[in-house]
């Protein structure tokens, strides 16, 4: 019978919080450029105008279809050679991590626009709103609280894929993880604990959520 | 002129003089020639009803007031002033707002914004198209909810009211913005019939206060006691107009008696 033995762990916990910290850093700054960029390339690929809908579509394309792990590795091993310069592991993995979730998301504001009836672009150009403030003002608030259950996988996807950021030797939650058992020994130990803390973590940002969402529907309803 | 006075109040010195003016409009749909030379005057004051079969063009025409559509061809002139078109006849997004600002729409489906209260909705165009400053625009739209009796619902969601409610809200909310012109798109038709009778008041109570009106509608009873002069399209084309008189119980064309007589049997 294994013996469990959470003792070297214990000793460990202050590297376990900073690998923690990094894995929040991580995915806070690129949900944040990932959003971003991803309503701006969304709003291109609903544009009207072709030079704005093509590069936005070609964008999207790329980085939906090809794996997460290997864009990492592209941003950390050949990005920097290609434009001649160093960068760090945490940089590409932002640069990577964003983008990517920039591809997913500005299809999501795409279809959030779209599901938003033709009569409200037309009361508020009747009004005399210009398009970006029917944009601004009517439509995008409708299709965002429309998109939050979507938005929220693709908040905890990415949390979930930033312990591929690992593999480049950013110091995240798994990282440390793998740092710990190779002077532990104790891989059962070690690996339940950070997968809980993973689920735990994604765990609450659902419920967190799923507040939200539920008061946003209540007030108008 | 058109000023740039916000919104542009009524003077009473304008009565008689046209507020909207469409000369030979035509319009297509691909193949299909929704309007064949459309010549219509409203002066000021007036509450002009549009009645015609579905499919006859009507709202259309309407629709071209305030250039939710795009005439191919022809002139609409606001306040004795032409809109300026670009290449295609498309005006500027400048020249639409500026348009638009002065002509107020009420639709079918009400389309009210659905993630804002009644008086955030007769708020919103003050506040985002005029610029009107926060407690200003808040006054102005209470006014606008009390003249639709609808003060007590200011804080309301549009999901919390009825159909009826919620169109007078729409109606509010086009009030807001002091238009010239109000245009009514069949603002009934979507409403259960217990429904349409509170509307139709209001709209008959801005028509006695002098409101410049275009009234797309089905509603015969509206027809004959509010308007001033009622408008038969047929086929694209005015087959006849004249006072509620004229054209409801005395029509001179065969068309517009067909029509008449079909709506009796509903």
């Amino acid at each position: 019978m294994y013996e469990f033995d959470f003792a070297p762990l214990v000793r460990y916990w202050q590297p376990l919080m900073r690998g923690l910290g990094v894995t929040f850093q991580l995915a806070g700054i690129c949900l944040a450029a990932g959003l971003t960029l991803g309503l701006a390339v969304g709003l291109m690929r609903y544009s009207r105008r072709r030079p704005l809908q093509w590069p936005a579509a070609a964008f999207i394309e790329l980085f939906r279809n090809a794996p997460v792990l290997v864009q990492l590795v592209w941003f950390y091993y050949a990005f920097p050679i290609l434009i001649g310069t160093t960068m760090s592991a945490f940089t590409a993995a932002v640069l990577a991590l964003s983008l990517n979730t920039a591809a997913f998301s500005a299809e999501l504001f795409r279809g959030g626009i779209q599901s938003i009836s033709k009569g409200q672009w037309e009361a508020g150009r009747a009004l005399g709103m210009t398009e970006a403030t029917v944009m601004r003002r009517i439509v995008l608030p409708q299709a965002v609280k429309r998109m939050i259950p979507p938005l929220t996988n693709r908040a905890i996807e990415l949390t979930k894929m930033t312990a591929l950021a690992s593999t480049i030797a950013v110091p995240e939650l798994l990282y440390q993880g793998r740092a710990i058992n190779a002077v532990t020994f104790r891989p059962i130990e070690t690996y339940t604990v950070v997968a809980l803390i993973y689920l735990v973590l994604l765990w609450a940002g659902t419920l967190v959520v799923d507040f939200l969402e539920r008061r946003l529907r209540e007030a108008d309803a | 002129m058109i000023g740039p006075s916000p919104g542009g109040s009524l003077p009473r010195d304008r009565a008689g003089s046209a507020v909207v003016r469409l000369e030979k409009v035509h319009k297509r749909f691909g193949d299909l020639h929704v309007l064949r030379g459309i010549d219509l005057e409203v002066v000021a004051g007036e509450t002009v009803v549009i009645i015609g079969a579905s499919g006859s063009g009507k709202s259309t025409l309407l629709r071209c007031i305030n250039y939710l559509e795009v005439p191919d061809a022809g002139r609409v002139f606001l306040d004795g002033r032409p809109v300026a078109t670009r290449d295609g006849g498309v005006p500027s997004e400048r020249e639409l707002s500026h348009l638009r600002r002065h002509v107020g729409m009420v639709f079918q489906q009400f389309n009210l914004f659905p993630h804002m209260t009644a008086v955030q909705n007769v708020m919103e165009g003050p506040r985002s198209v005029l610029r009107m400053a926060q407690e200003e625009a808040r006054e102005l739209a209470l006014r606008q909810l009390e003249k639709v009796g609808l003060l007590d619902k200011a804080d309301q969601y549009p999901s919390r009211l009825s159909g009826g409610q919620q169109q007078r809200v729409a109606i509010a909310r086009a009030l807001a913005m002091e238009p010239l012109v109000m245009l009514f798109d069949e603002a009934t038709s979507a409403l259960d019939p217990e429904l349409v009778g509170e509307v139709l008041l209001v709209m008959r109570d801005l028509s006695q206060a002098g409101m410049t009106m275009v009234v797309v509608t089905h509603e015969m009873g509206f027809a004959s006691a509010a308007a001033d002069r009622v408008v038969f399209i047929h086929e694209g084309q005015i087959h006849e107009q004249g006072t509620p008189d004229e054209v409801l119980r005395d029509p001179r064309q065969e068309r517009t008696r067909a029509f008449l007589r079909g709506l009796e049997h509903i």
